[in-house]
């Protein structure tokens, strides 16, 4: 294999090359803003292209490359003068990226006809990929504002699994959404640690007049469930048909045969359990956990008592 | 790093400019850079060259030299290398650039390397305070997406079973990818996390969409509004969570304000097994009021009698 930093300075080359064929008289500047180079680097780069060319290799093959006064000079390579089409790789990043920005209702209206355009060409057929994240709660919008002035907000959330409801002021980084959810990541003062907060289970926000420095680097966390020691396990057995849970969520799967599926279950709150086992119904029952069986006795009867 | 550069740049303006298909042994005495010593040398140079330029996008393949169909040759066809320009403005780009910079897929967002073949942008002020994250399986999508504009059949396992499919197209809604497609059985759904052992066919445009294909339509608003027959579903929910409840419900819902903060919600439900799943999710503090059958069946699931 020949070194990632190879293939992206190939690449490059073979995409500047293109440009400035197309675009007599670019400037040195235009040429370094566009495609991220440094002066020094492009005449590195032209200076690899003046040896090459076609076999003869004499100076009636060989390519001109090289800056003239202010200008970036290329001749001869007409064999490059298309850049080369995108990887399916690329087309899906760009494209999925492009529709998941645009159904989040973020979008300038640029993004909308740049999407068409690049669409018409790389997925001539426009019903070939979908992207939709949902679009963005006004909760959302209005954290993303205070995150950008770095004005402290006021947010009363409840927590998934216990239900309490709590009221706390947080400092907001970085509004993000991760597999079908938004959340917001930032410092809470009240627990004065770094959290991450659902977005939908922001009851209300209220801005305050408080400002904050934003940290010089805040990079997204990642929102994978990993157990913790204060998590609360269960084990479970699972039909068939509800061996979809060890897809859907990080569990250990302890044993597995024609009958379904036992499997190691864990939560921050027991009642995260007790609902899914309730949910489950007959395709699941519970093995151990004295925790998890209090709560879902205690859920039924609640649920019970409700429809008498 | 030079001198692989310089001759893959002097192999593939070779290629591109020839016409026809050569030989290695063609390229090994004509083009500067494959002067080396022994035969074993130069195949793991030539494939190693081959390779980077596949990984770039270039597409290299190989034909018959003649009409004999004695030997095999490289081609690089100039009309399959170069990109069809879209004609992006510098607006249009700048706006994919962005937006490539704020997602994520397979754990990573875009490179610069598929903005810089549409024209680059110019660097941007970093920052912007919103990213999205649409998972994990960044490769196998992009594999399933070459079978998509290919029209290739694909066959993979998905629980347990052997499955064919010709993928109609890739979607992406509220956290995961589906694959919507043609089987036997008329038009399916899958998940792609749970599709196992994917392999693309052989064959380019095995199959055609069906006229008035929609994509969208095959999606799923919600769980339990999969299916056709509807029937609508009176809940109440109590003041506690009725901001909750108010922000989960589809918009084909009709809702009413109670006196006391809660709402009284009327839904159209499909799937009545995932409807159930979701209204656990409220505790206590959700009642089906109507009709008295699916308020039976909720109390039989919960209560298991």
């Amino acid at each position: 294999m020949s070194s990632p930093r190879t293939a992206e300075r190939l690449s490059r080359i073979l995409a500047m090359l293109p440009w400035v064929i197309a675009h007599p008289g670019s400037t040195v500047d235009e040429v370094c803003e566009r495609f991220n180079y440094t002066r020094s680097d492009l005449l590195k780069d032209l200076n690899l292209v003046l040896v090459c060319g076609l076999p003869g290799y004499g100076p009636g093959e060989l390519m001109d490359a090289f800056i003239d006064e202010d200008e970036v000079v290329v001749d001869a390579a007409d064999y490059f003068s298309r850049p080369v089409r995108l990887t399916a790789a690329e087309a899906l990043m760009l494209l999925a990226a492009g529709m998941a920005v645009l159904s989040s209702g973020t979008a300038p209206p640029a993004l909308d006809s740049a999407v068409r355009k690049l669409q018409s060409v790389i997925a001539p057929d426009a019903e070939s990929v979908t992207v939709d994240i949902g679009s963005e709660p006004e909760i959302a919008a209005t954290l993303r504002q205070a995150a950008s002035a770095g004005r402290v907000v006021t947010i009363t959330y409840t927590a998934i699994g216990s239900g309490e409801t709590t009221t706390r002021d947080i400092e907001p980084w970085t509004v993000f959404s991760t597999l079908g959810n938004w959340y917001v990541n930032g410092h809470c003062r009240r627990a004065d640690s770094d959290r991450v907060f659902r977005v939908d289970r922001i009851r209300d926000l209220i801005e305050t007049t408080d400002t904050f420095d934003p940290p010089s680097t805040s990079s997204t966390p990642e929102i994978r469930y990993s157990p913790s020691v204060d998590d609360v396990t269960a084990r479970i057995a699972l039909t068939p048909a509800a061996s979809w849970v060890s897809d859907y969520y990080p569990v250990s799967i302890v044993s597995e045969g024609p009958d379904g599926k036992v499997i190691d279950f864990s939560a921050t709150d027991p009642m995260v359990t007790a609902r899914l086992l309730l949910r489950l119904g007959d395709h699941a029952s519970l093995v151990s956990g004295s925790e998890v069986s209090e709560a879902t006795d205690s859920l039924r009867r609640r649920i019970a008592a409700r429809y008498q | 790093m030079n001198r692989v550069i310089e001759r893959v740049l002097n192999l593939l303006a070779f290629l591109l400019s020839v016409e026809r298909p050569v030989t290695a042994d063609e390229i090994r005495h004509t083009v500067a850079g494959y002067d080396q010593e022994t035969d074993e040398a130069f195949r793991r140079t030539f494939e190693r060259d081959k390779d980077l330029l596949r990984q770039l996008g270039v597409p290299v393949r190989m034909e018959h030299t003649d009409a004999w169909e004695v030997e095999q040759g490289y081609v690089v066809a100039p009309d399959e290398y170069a990109l069809d320009d879209p004609g992006l403005t510098d607006e249009e780009r700048t706006a994919l650039w962005i937006a490539a910079t704020m997602v994520r897929l397979g754990g990573q967002a875009a490179g610069p390397a598929a903005i810089f073949k549409l024209g680059g942008a110019s660097a941007l002020a970093a920052g912007e305070p919103l990213t999205a994250d649409l998972g994990e399986e960044g490769e196998t999508l992009a594999s399933l997406f070459s079978a998509v504009s290919e029209r290739r059949r694909i066959g993979f396992t998905y629980k347990e079973r052997k499955r064919r499919l010709a993928p109609y197209g890739l979607a992406h809604r509220r956290g995961h990818w589906y694959v919507v497609g043609g089987t036997a059985d008329g038009v399916r759904v899958f998940r792609v996390d749970r599709m196992l052992d994917i392999e693309p066919g052989d064959t380019p445009g095995a199959f055609e969409r069906p006229s008035g294909f929609r994509l969208r339509d095959e999606l799923p608003e919600a769980p339990w509004t999969v299916g056709e027959d509807d029937v609508v579903v009176e809940i109440a929910f109590d003041p506690e969570v009725a901001w909750w409840a108010r922000r989960q419900v589809v918009a084909a819902a009709t809702v009413t304000e109670g006196s006391d903060g809660g709402i009284t919600v009327q839904l159209p439900v499909a799937q009545v097994d995932a409807f159930i799943g979701w209204l656990i999710s409220f505790d206590d503090h959700a009642e089906i009021l109507a009709p008295p059958e699916i308020r039976d069946r909720f109390v039989k699931h919960v209560v298991g009698l």
